[in-house]
C-alpha cells in the first residue's frame, strides 16, 4: 500500500518538489521557534535561586576619594551601621555591580586539573548577602568571619559549576586552580540563580568573600526590607545614603522591577517572533490547503473510476490523506537531517535535549498541519459521485 | 496590451476567489512586517530630532584598550580627559560636543520616586544637537566655567516633577540630593538615541565624579561636527593622525582603538564589530540573509499558488498557442499579470502598514519614538513587491510556456 503510495509521489516528482519545499522551509521555521520555546520553558521551570522581593539595590558608582584601604573599610562600615539602624532595614550586604537581574557581567576563568573552565560568572560578597537574597545551600556554608585568614581564597561555587567539575562527588574542601599562588578552596554550593531572568540558564558562578583588595570595587549595597517599607521609607532612606555617601551619584532600584524588566526583555522579542511565525505558517496552510484541493478537483477522473471500481469514500478519503502525509514525510527527513546538526554540533552551546524535544515537537505540528490541511479536500474527493466524474471525461 | 493585460488579470483574480485570497493574504502580510522593520530602521539612522547634522558628525563613544598577547579586552567609554586634551583641540571640526551617557539617579516628590535620567555636557553640546527649547534657553559657557547649579530638563520631567504648570524656568528641581536651577525645557525625545537621551541635562563642571582625572577611560562620549560634509574626509584624516599619537600610557595593553564614526558605523561597531573593524559589511550581509530567508516561505508559497492557477488555464494558454503566441509572449503576460497581483497586495500591505504603524506609536511601546511611512520606506515597498512578483512570476510562467498545445488542449 505504502510502496504503491510512495511510487505515485515518485512519478510526479517534479510538480510535488516545491510542496516540499515549502513544508521543508516551514519545518525549519516551527522548529527554530519550538526550539526557543523548550529552551525558555526548561529554565523557567527550574528554580530561581534566590528570593527577590523586598530587595533594594543601592547603586553609588564608586567615585570616593579614599584611597587608603583601612580608611575604606571604616567608611564601608560607617555606612553599614548607619543603614542597619534604620526601622525598616532587616539586613544588608555590600555587592558587586553584578547581582542578580543587574546589567552589569563579570566573568572569569580558570585551569582546574588540567582542565580549562570559562564563561564564570564572578561575585564579589559578603557574609550576610545569601540571607539578603535568601539563596539555598546544597553542601557546606556560606562565608563568615573566619574566612577572613586563611592560606587559600575561600569561594562558594553553583551547583552546575560544581557538576561540571566534580560530577556527583562533593565540593566542599576542594581546591581549585592549577596556578600555585591562585588556589582557592570551595568551602559551600549555593543552588543556581538565574541572575539574568527567568528565562535563561543561571550557568556558571563563582563567589568571593570581598576582601581589603577587592573593596575599591565595590560599588553597589543590596537591602532586604521588612514589609512595611514604603515609599516615605525610600525617600528617608535616600536621604541617609546621600548624607553618608558623598560626591556620589546615588540610585534606589527594586530588584522586583528589573526582574521584570529581564524578563520582558525575552518575552517581547520573542511575542513578535511568535506573531511573525504563527502569519507565517498561516500563509502556508492556506497555500497547502489550495494546492491540495486543486490537484483533488484534478483527480476527479481517477477518483471517479475508483469509486467505480469498488472503493469506499472512506479509502478513497484516506488515500488522498496519507499521500500528502508521505510527502510530509519525505520533507520532515530532509529537514530532520538539519535540524539534529544542532544538537550534534552544540550550536549555541544549548543542552541537545531541547533540540530533541523541540524536534519532536515540529514534527508533529507539521503532520498535523499536513492532515488538517488535506481533510477537507480529501473528504471532498470521497463524495465525488463516479457517474458523474466519468461522464465528464 | 498592457491594458488586456489588466483586464484579463482582473477577470482571472474574480474567477478563484479562495486562491485570490490566498496570493493577497501572503503578499501583504509579509510586505506590512518589511515596511513596519524598514520604517523602524529608517528612524534609526536617518537624521532626526534632535540629531539632525547627521550627514557631518563623526561620534566617539568607544575606548577598546587590547593586549595582544593574551587577548584581553577593556572595552569603556572614553574620558573627559582624553577628549578635552587631545580631540577637542582638532582644527577642521566646527565644533566638538562633549557629554555623559545617561545614568538613573532618583529623586523623591511628595512621597513619589522618580527616576531621573541625567547627562553632563559641555556648551558645544546644544549647538551640535538641535534640541527645540519650548521655553528657557540652553546653559552658557560661563555658567559652565563657575560650575553653576542649573539644569535643562525635557517636557517629561516637567510634567513629572511639577506637574502640568505652564513654565518651568526659573524653578528649582532636585535630583540626586542636589538642587539645580532649571533653565530651559526642550521637547522629549526616544530612548533609542543613545547619544543624546536623558531627562536631565546639567554642566559637566557640576559631576559628582571628578571629570579632571588623568586616563583614557570614563564614562564621556562625543560629537566631532564638520563644517560641511565635504569636509568629512579631511576631519577623519586629521583625527587619525592625531589619535595614533596619543599615547596609553598603561603597560597591560599595547593596543588602543578610539574610532570616531558616522551614526552607521558606530551603530554596527557596537553589535557587530570591535576596535579594529567596524563590522559594518558584516551586518548588511546578516541582515539581507535575514530579509532574504524571511522572504523564502511566502515566496514557494506563491510559486505553489501561480504554478495551481497557471495550471487550471491550460486551454487558454492552448488555445492562445495554437494560434501562434510565443512562449516568450506568454510568460511576458503572466509575470506582468502576476505583478499587478502583487502590487494590488502590495497596496493592502500598505494600508496595513498604515495600521500597524499607528497602533505602534498609540500604543507608547517605545516613549516617543513615533514612525511613519515616509517616502524611503514606501519606494523600499514597491521594489520589494516588483522583485516579490518577479521571483514568483517567472518559474511558473517559465513551466507555462513549455506546455504541449496538444495536452493542454487535450486535458479538459
Amino acid at each position: 500500500m505504502f510502496k504503491h503510495l510512495f511510487k505515485l509521489i515518485w512519478n510526479k516528482r517534479k510538480q510535488n518538489f516545491l510542496f516540499l519545499s515549502e513544508i521543508l522551509v516551514s519545518f525549519m521555521v516551527v522548529f527554530a521557534v519550538f526550539s526557543s520555546l523548550v529552551f525558555y520553558y526548561q529554565n523557567y521551570s527550574k528554580p530561581r535561586g534566590i528570593a527577590y522581593e523586598r530587595v533594594w539595590a543601592v547603586s553609588f558608582n564608586n567615585s570616593l576619594k579614599i584611597k587608603d584601604a583601612d580608611s575604606l573599610k571604616m567608611f564601608f562600615e560607617n555606612v553599614r551601621t548607619n543603614i542597619k539602624s534604620l526601622s525598616k532595614v532587616q539586613e544588608i550586604t555590600y555587592s558587586s555591580s553584578n547581582f542578580p537581574y543587574a546589567n552589569s557581567h563579570s566573568t572569569t576563568g580558570f585551569t582546574s586539573n588540567g582542565r580549562k573552565y570559562d564563561r564564570i560568572n564572578t561575585y564579589f560578597t559578603e557574609d550576610t548577602y545569601h540571607t539578603v537574597l535568601s539563596m539555598n545551600l546544597s553542601e557546606g556554608r556560606w562565608f563568615n568571619n573566619t574566612d577572613g585568614v586563611n592560606k587559600y581564597n575561600p569561594i562558594v561555587i553553583n551547583d552546575a559549576l560544581k557538576k561540571a567539575m566534580f560530577g556527583t562527588e562533593s565540593a566542599v574542601g576542594k581546591l581549585i586552580g592549577d596556578e600555585e599562588n591562585a588556589k582557592m578552596k570551595v568551602i559551600g554550593v549555593v543552588q543556581d540563580v538565574k541572575a539574568d531572568g527567568d528565562y535563561l540558564t543561571a550557568g556558571y558562578a563563582m563567589y568571593n568573600r570581598i576582601d581589603t583588595g577587592s573593596r575599591k570595587w565595590i560599588g553597589d549595597i543590596l537591602i532586604k526590607v521588612s514589609p512595611d517599607a514604603d515609599a516615605a521609607f525610600e525617600s528617608k532612606l535616600y536621604k541617609v545614603l546621600a548624607n553618608n555617601i558623598k560626591n556620589s551619584n546615588i540610585e534606589i532600584v527594586h530588584l522586583s522591577e528589573i526582574h521584570d524588566a529581564k524578563n520582558g526583555d525575552v518575552i517581547f522579542p520573542m511575542t513578535i517572533f511568535i506573531i511573525i511565525a504563527g502569519f507565517l505558517i498561516i500563509n502556508v496552510a492556506l497555500g497547502l490547503f489550495g494546492v491540495l484541493w486543486y490537484n483533488i478537483s484534478k483527480r476527479r477522473g481517477e477518483i471517479g473510476l475508483r469509486r467505480a471500481i469498488g472503493a469506499s469514500g472512506r479509502s478513497v478519503s484516506y488515500q488522498l490523506v496519507s499521500e500528502s502525509l508521505i510527502l510530509a514525510t519525505l520533507a520532515l527527513i530532509v529537514g530532520t537531517f538539519f535540524a539534529i546538526q544542532f544538537p550534534l554540533l552544540n550550536v549555541f552551546n544549548i543542552a541537545s535535549s531541547v533540540y530533541l524535544v523541540a524536534l519532536l515537537l515540529s514534527l508533529l505540528f507539521v503532520y498535523l498541519l499536513v492532515f488538517l490541511c488535506s481533510l477537507y479536500p480529501g473528504k471532498q474527493a470521497a463524495a465525488i459521485h463516479p457517474a458523474v466524474a466519468l461522464h465528464e471525461e | 496590451m498592457l491594458k488586456n493585460y489588466f483586464k484579463i488579470a482582473i477577470a482571472v483574480l474574480k474567477r478563484r476567489k479562495f486562491f485570490t485570497f490566498i496570493s493577497l493574504f501572503g503578499i501583504s502580510f509579509t510586505l506590512t512586517i518589511l515596511m513596519v522593520a524598514t520604517a523602524f530602521t529608517d528612524k534609526m539612522f536617518s537624521p532626526d530630532y534632535p540629531d539632525y547634522k547627521r550627514a557631518r558628525s563623526l561620534y566617539i563613544t568607544r575606548v577598546q584598550l587590547e593586549n595582544s598577547k593574551d587577548g584581553w579586552i577593556n572595552v569603556s567609554s572614553a574620558s573627559y580627559h582624553l577628549l578635552s586634551k587631545y580631540i577637542s583641540k582638532l582644527k577642521t571640526p566646527e565644533k566638538v560636543a562633549i557629554f555623559t551617557f545617561s545614568s538613573p539617579a532618583n529623586t523623591y516628590i511628595n512621597n513619589k520616586k522618580l527616576v531621573i535620567e541625567y547627562k553632563y555636557t559641555n556648551a558645544d553640546y546644544w549647538d551640535v544637537a538641535e534640541y527645540q527649547f519650548l521655553e528657557g534657553k540652553p546653559y552658557s559657557k560661563q555658567q559652565i566655567e563657575q560650575a553653576a547649579h542649573v539644569a535643562v530638563i525635557t517636557a517629561a520631567t516637567r510634567k513629572n516633577y511639577f506637574g502640568d504648570v505652564a513654565t518651568a524656568v526659573g524653578k528649582y528641581i532636585e535630583a540626586d540630593n542636589v538642587s539645580y536651577r532649571v533653565v530651559g525645557v526642550v521637547k522629549d525625545l526616544p530612548r533609542t538615541l543613545r547619544n543624546f537621551y536623558a531627562d536631565l541635562y546639567l554642566p559637566y563642571t557640576v559631576s559628582k565624579s571628578d571629570y579632571k582625572e588623568v586616563g583614557l577611560l570614563g564614562g564621556y562620549g562625543a560629537v566631532l561636527l564638520a563644517r560641511s560634509e565635504a569636509e568629512m574626509p579631511k576631519m577623519k584624516a586629521e583625527y587619525e593622525q592625531m589619535i595614533a599619537k596619543v599615547p596609553h600610557g598603561d603597560k597591560e595593553f599595547d593596543l588602543m582603538y578610539v574610532n570616531a564614526d558616522t551614526s552607521l558605523e558606530a551603530f554596527s561597531r557596537n553589535i557587530f564589530g570591535n576596535g579594529a573593524n567596524s563590522g559594518i559589511w558584516l551586518m548588511i550581509t546578516i541582515m539581507s540573509l535575514v530579509i532574504l530567508l524571511f522572504l523564502l516561505l511566502p515566496t514557494i508559497n506563491l510559486i505553489n499558488i501561480n504554478i495551481t492557477r497557471i495550471m487550471e488555464r491550460s486551454s487558454e494558454i492552448g488555445v492562445r498557442k495554437a494560434f501562434g503566441a510565443s512562449s516568450r509572449t506568454l510568460v511576458y503576460q503572466f509575470v506582468v499579470e502576476n505583478i499587478i497581483l502583487t502590487l494590488l497586495g502590495g497596496l493592502i500591505g500598505v494600508v496595513l502598514s498604515i495600521i500597524v504603524i499607528y497602533a505602534f506609536n498609540q500604543s507608547n511601546l517605545v516613549p516617543n519614538l513615533s514612525l511613519s511611512l515616509n517616502l524611503t520606506v514606501l519606494s523600499f515597498g514597491l521594489v520589494i513587491c516588483l522583485l516579490f512578483g518577479l521571483l514568483s512570476g517567472v518559474y511558473p510562467a517559465w513551466r507555462m510556456s513549455r506546455l504541449n498545445v496538444v495536452t493542454a488542449l487535450k486535458s479538459q
